[in-house]
């Protein structure tokens, strides 16, 4: 039963130049998958996440997210459906910045209204899984990228979303910090089998998921499972990013007689 | 497209960034200038309001320079911080810092030109407006409109040098920052202040001796106090915003049950990161608001003065004498010439009167006699008297000794003479002005009168009994001239001859109320001017800093509608962000200020006898109002900004 299908969206982009950010994309995401969209700039990955994460409806085709339409709710429903389902991880973070660490956390479930009881007892547990005790009362600009960007998955998963979205969540980070944080979304995704949809540039980053899909224009280009070693898969994905990178690199170059 | 090309357009395509710096300063220009039309009105330079208004409205103008200076700084510096990115975009593309304030020097130029031209169409096209008003409320018979070219000449002058002036402060004073951070934009937060705990208690507690120190000095005579007043108000409002509200804010956040619901920890985290980095904004506002509101609570307390005085003063003249004032009969008569040469009509009374000791109060008592006063009150028209022997009714002084002596019955003994009396009620109108009739005044039957042979026993008395003259006039406004000899006679014998007690006393009511007319205009005119600048001013200091912050709070609430914020609660966030910033400093401003007509409140019903607080109470409604729409117009502007 997959939790999420993606059913002939198009997303055309009216103004004074008209723009076709989506191309009939369909795909379904299983449940408790991790699965990374890539693609060059330009190829609709932000569009996608946009439409799944419901701030932007698709011009054409559907969305089934756990079962329904979220695009056929009303705003305020809408909102409460984000609020529960949905839980997003960000390049540049997005932390409020006037908040602690641990304000930062627990501010989907406040907004939610939330018993105090229950609050505390999903921070401790977040807390202890994601290792944040150290910095849980400073805020935002006193911690490095790394901590930020865990802040910012402790965030996502405290009120048990059915979906994550992660929109190139390592694109801000130092090498050392993007393994921390991949390793991270890999133990929450094998632990409470929690669903990731990640975009991402970083063909180390997509190493890390069970599925790698590939758009190009807006359109499906490829996609790829993962096997036994990562290594391997790794190299799998170069290759088809090269194949992606416009049919030049990786093709046989034209021969130049004398 | 040459380099000023290039300014121009900058103004004329960000017109909704610019269009509130013009509006603010196309609003200043405006006043200045009907001000100036007034200022250099013929009718006023001709003196109807005496030399003092004159001088009153030079000052206030050019305190309004000086405060449009500051406001306009400050608001060229708030619109150049918001386009710090596009100013760091410039300088990365190469140009030259020289170039960079060249091109603000023009922009500021454009707008100011803009801002003089408009403002000045538009003070004049509303000036026969305003001077109607002034005519109004000054009580003047013509105030026409005029054209000369002063006050064009002046207005374009002060506000040319102005911008000027501007444009090189705000360009020079503003940070150096690396154009790496100035690319990033303006992300802030790196200086993060704390509070102190002792400072936060001395703004609590410097503020209440402030208010204690009003409440005393409105109940004693302690006026030496008033001096430090404003010091401690001043310090107290500072630490206040500095260190108490921080204070509070932080104790709430330590609260999690209280903390962690719903808005509260975004809104009490917001206002937590507003107070510290707005302190002296918020200072500023709140100072600026409570001299607006003192200046306009002065203006209605003046109002209710003159419109309460015909009542408190019925008599158009008075001359009171010792019985044997050896001037008596001359300076009557002359007052009698000087009315009929006027053309006035009059109607003189007469009056002896006696002072007695009373045996119920051990003190002295004016006893006036019925037939006298009679007289006057048929000048009035108001019901005679009509007493038996024995029988006493008081005089009231006071609006106030009205309400007291009401129900009061009395029964005495004049000792000299022996002579028992009964007093029951109070004669129910205001015959004589506070001034001259004692508190202990009584009228009695002539029978009883006549029989009032001994003179009080009390040797101290300095004047045992005396003549007492009233001039009833009914357009006693145009007595203002009469007796000025009697005047000049009277400060004479007190200031050349050190004669401590002459031997008459004279009241003019229609000099008096032109005194208190031409101190009236005068603070119509500059308060009037200085509330209007102060209010506009204080609400747009808010309204610039929260344009300053819109990117920002626009990407905050980005993050929030993705995470699932519907738009109810959008809504009631944006209250909860704006509510404090709008009327945090108006309510402490308007504590301020009504302690500060509490004290005055004491200081008056000493001197003047008036209650000022149905005008206070009305000025501040009133205010309360503005304010209110001013914030449903800002919110209704920042929520489409956060939207779009």
């Amino acid at each position: 039963m997959p939790i999420l299908q993606i059913k002939d969206v198009t997303k055309v982009y009216e103004g004074k130049v008209t723009h076709r950010a989506l191309n009939q994309l369909s795909f379904d995401v299983e449940e408790g998958e991790f699965l990374a969209v890539m693609g060059p700039s330009g190829s609709g990955k932000t569009t996608l996440l946009n439409i799944i994460s419901t701030i932007d409806e698709p011009t054409s085709g559907e969305i089934i997210l756990d079962g329904m339409n979220p695009h056929k709710l009303n705003a305020t429903e809408l909102a409460y459906f984000r609020r529960r389902q949905l839980g997003f991880v960000f390049q540049d973070f997005n932390l409020l910045h006037m908040l602690t660490v641990e304000e930062n956390i627990v501010l989907p479930l406040t907004l939610d209204q939330q018993p105090l009881e229950v609050m505390e007892e999903r921070l401790a547990s977040i807390v202890e899984k994601l290792d944040l005790t150290s910095f849980l009362h400073k805020r935002p600009n006193e911690i490095s990228g790394g901590q930020a960007q865990r802040t910012a998955i402790g965030r996502a998963l405290i009120h048990n979303p059915s979906l994550i979205l992660a929109d190139e969540p390592t694109g801000n980070l130092d090498s050392n910090s993007s393994r921390d944080v991949l390793e991270l979304l890999t133990k929450v995704n094998q632990d409470k089998q929690t669903t990731i949809v990640m975009v991402t540039h970083d063909p180390i980053a997509a190493s890390y998921c069970d599925r790698v899909l590939f758009i190009k224009d807006g359109e499906f280009f490829n996609e790829i499972y993962r096997d036994d070693r990562r290594q391997m898969f790794f190299q799998r994905i170069l290759n088809v990013l090269s194949l992606l990178g416009g049919g030049q690199v990786g093709d046989l170059s034209t021969i130049r007689l004398p | 497209m040459t380099f000023r090309q290039f300014a121009y357009r900058n103004v004329v395509r960000n017109s909704r960034i610019y269009g509130a710096f013009f509006m603010a300063s196309f609003f200043s220009v405006a006043v200045f200038f009907i001000y100036s039309m007034l200022m250099f009105h013929p009718d006023i330079e001709r003196g109807i309001l005496g030399e003092m208004s004159l001088i009153g409205m030079v000052g206030a103008e050019i305190v309004l320079v000086l405060f449009t200076l500051f406001f306009l700084y400050y608001s060229m510096s708030a619109f150049l911080e918001a386009r710090s990115h596009e100013f760091a975009i410039l300088l990365h593309l190469g140009m030259e810092k020289r170039q960079m304030n060249k091109l603000v020097f023009l922009e500021t130029m454009i707008i100011g030109t803009g801002s003089i031209i408009v403002g000045i169409v538009f003070g004049f096209s509303f000036s026969k407006f305003f001077f109607m008003i002034v005519r109004e409320i000054l009580h003047l018979e013509d105030l026409p409109l005029y054209i000369s070219w002063e006050p064009f000449l002046l207005t374009i002058g002060v506000f040319t040098s102005a911008f000027f002036v501007i444009s090189f402060i705000s360009v020079y004073f503003t940070r150096e920052r690396k154009l790496r951070d100035l690319i990033k934009g303006s992300d802030y937060l790196n200086s993060l202040t704390t509070y102190s705990k002792i400072r936060a208690f001395y703004g609590i507690s410097l503020i209440v001796t402030t208010y204690i120190l009003a409440f005393v000095v409105g109940h004693t005579s302690l006026i030496g106090l008033t001096l430090l007043i404003p010091f401690s108000a001043t310090f107290g409002t500072y630490y206040f915003f500095s260190d108490s509200v921080p204070c509070f804010l932080d104790l709430a956040r330590g609260k999690r049950k209280y903390h962690w619901q719903r808005y509260r920890l975004l809104s009490l985290a917001e206002q937590t990161h507003i107070m510290m980095d707005n302190v002296k904004m918020f200072f500023v506002v709140t100072m600026v608001s409570t001299l607006a509101f003192l200046s306009v609570g002065v203006l209605a307390t003046m109002s209710s003065y003159t419109t309460q005085y015909d009542r408190l003063n019925p008599l158009g003249l008075v001359y009171k004498g010792d019985v044997d004032n050896p001037y008596e009969r001359e300076h009557i008569n002359s007052l009698r010439l000087q009315l009929e040469e006027k053309g006035l009509s009059y109607q003189l009374s007469r009056f002896i009167v006696v002072k007695q000791t009373s045996s119920f109060t051990r003190n002295e008592v004016e006893v006036f006699r019925e037939s006298d006063m009679n007289v006057l009150l048929s000048s009035y028209s108001y019901p005679l008297l009509n007493l038996e022997a024995g029988e006493a009714v008081f005089i009231p002084y006071s609006e106030d000794s009205l309400k007291k002596l009401k129900d009061r019955v009395v029964h005495t003994v004049l000792e000299e003479n022996n002579i028992p009396l009964t007093i029951d009620s109070v004669y129910p109108k205001i015959v004589f002005p506070g001034s001259i009739v004692s508190v202990n005044s009584i009228v009695i039957s002539d029978e009883d009168f006549a029989k009032l042979i001994h003179p009080i026993s009390d040797q101290d008395i300095i004047q045992p009994s005396y003549h007492l003259f009233t001039f009833v006039i009914p357009q006693w406004m145009e007595t203002k001239d009469i007796g000025k000899d009697i005047d000049h006679l009277e400060s004479n014998l007190y200031f050349i001859k050190k004669d401590k007690f002459s031997p008459f006393y004279f009241e003019n009511a229609g000099l008096n109320y032109s005194y208190i007319l031409a101190t009236y205009s005068l603070f119509t005119l500059v308060g009037v001017l200085v509330a209007t600048v102060f209010l506009l001013a204080a609400g747009s200091f808010i309204y610039f800093k929260l344009h300053t912050s819109l990117e920002r709070e626009k990407r905050k609430f980005d993050v929030l509608k993705r995470m699932g914020l519907t738009d109810t609660e959008l809504k009631k966030l944006v209250n909860r962000h704006l509510f404090p910033q709008f009327f945090l400093p108006w309510g402490v401003a308007m504590m301020h200020s009504a302690f500060a007509f509490l004290m005055v409140q004491g200081i008056l019903r000493d001197i003047a006898n008036i209650s000022i607080v149905k005008e206070v109470f009305f000025a501040f409604g009133f205010f309360v109002l503005i304010q209110v729409v001013y914030f449903y117009l800002i919110r209704w502007r920042y929520i489409s900004h956060i939207r779009s």
